[in-house]
């Protein structure tokens, strides 16, 4: 993986160095020009994505805190980190994230992708594409506005309630309350793909039969193409319902938890 | 344009805010580093800030993708739950309407 100036050992070994809680100066200097080496891999990821269109936020240097923090939770070892340079991109829903994935998946041959979608880690849902640029990793963070929303509230939590929340930890009824919430934006993306999906075929079904009805068909032959038309309109109307109910479903447990914080501040002063 | 932000996690504020242009990003680099080796110097737990580099088209971008440094949990929570446009529905008429409840 490490291709420069560094051993895999000597990075290793200041990872070991950095999963206790005090740090040398030179080896915060080590680590720093260990980030640095990303530089060039980061640059043509995030130039590419610039290429085909996308607004990333580039995070040039992952900070030294969560460097160690990541270490000292998982068996990884520092050469092995693959979110050391990366970017994030907040998409606006579930079939804009599919459409971005395949792209980046074309434009990065090779990328690996941990999709953790169906898959939720402690609750939080996105996709993330690892780029390798001359064997250098570059994360691609892909979150739909509600997977980074849920995203957003674990993380300020974290800082602010409880560093274990992130991870499953925490006051019991705010991990519950950040657990529902995950599954029901879940919920709520699924049934958003199925939407779409019916809206646009709805929408070529309408052209399809417009264009018929502009020849002059028999009498009971527009009959029944209006009623598919009406069929079709009631059906995607019924989904449209279906889909706010889910979205209530997300606004009543944010109003709860918003609830519940007033109560916590209460308590606390 | 690159954003220095020194991120004091247990209060959830911003301590330090620089932004540098994309041509300053050896001394974004520097600056950043820099903090991190002061905190290391006075702090009796270590660094125990979050001292990152952003790069972003504007401090907008930033807000939209790291909101988390800026806005307290009260704020995240307001706004997620007025999040209708964001829902990927927002085509949909009747759906903004209701969702705002």
């Amino acid at each position: 993986m490490i291709k420069d100036a560094f051993s895999r050992t000597q990075i290793d070994r200041l990872g070991d160095r950095l999963k206790g809680g005090s740090h040398t100066e030179s080896d915060l200097r080590l680590l720093d020009d260990y980030r640095r080496s990303f530089g060039e891999a980061y640059e043509t990821v995030v130039r590419t994505l610039r290429q085909r269109g996308e607004v990333p936020t580039g995070r040039l240097a992952k900070s030294t805190v969560s460097i160690a923090e990541k270490l000292r939770r998982e068996s990884i070892r520092l050469s092995q980190m693959q979110d050391i340079a990366g970017c994030r991109i907040v998409v606006g829903n579930v079939v804009e994230q599919e459409q971005l994935v395949a792209s980046l998946k074309a434009d990065f041959p090779g990328a690996s992708l941990i999709d953790r979608r169906d898959h939720p880690s402690h609750g939080y849902r996105a996709v993330h594409v690892i780029a390798e640029i001359s064997g250098k990793p570059v994360e691609i963070q892909v979150r739909t506005s509600l997977q980074h929303m849920w995203a957003n509230l674990s993380e300020k939590s974290s800082d602010v309630l409880d560093p274990t929340i992130k991870y499953g930890g925490g006051p019991d009824e705010w991990r519950n309350r950040l657990g529902k919430l995950s599954e029901s934006v879940a919920a709520y993306e699924k049934f958003e793909k199925i939407h779409a999906v019916a809206v646009a075929s709805n929408e070529v079904f309408e052209k399809a039969t417009a264009e018929q009805l502009e020849h002059h068909l028999p009498e009971h032959e527009v009959e029944e193409i209006r009623g598919k038309l009406e069929d079709s309109r009631l059906r995607i109307e019924g989904l449209s319902k279906k889909l706010v109910a889910l979205w209530n479903v997300n606004a009543d447990l944010l109003t709860g938890a918003i609830t519940w914080l007033d109560k916590l501040k209460g308590q606390k002063q | 344009m690159i954003f220095l932000i020194e991120y004091n996690r247990g209060k959830g504020i911003i301590v330090t805010f620089r932004d540098f242009d994309d041509s300053q990003r050896r001394e974004a680099e520097d600056s950043r580093l820099g903090i991190e080796l002061d905190l290391n110097r006075k702090g009796r737990k270590g660094i125990d800030h979050e001292v990152v580099l952003l790069e972003a088209a504007s401090r907008d971008a930033l807000l939209r993708t790291h909101g988390r440094y800026f806005k307290d949990l009260d704020d995240l929570l307001k706004s997620a739950s007025q999040q209708g446009d964001g829902a990927g529905v927002s085509r949909e008429p009747e759906f903004g309407a209701e969702a705002g409840r």
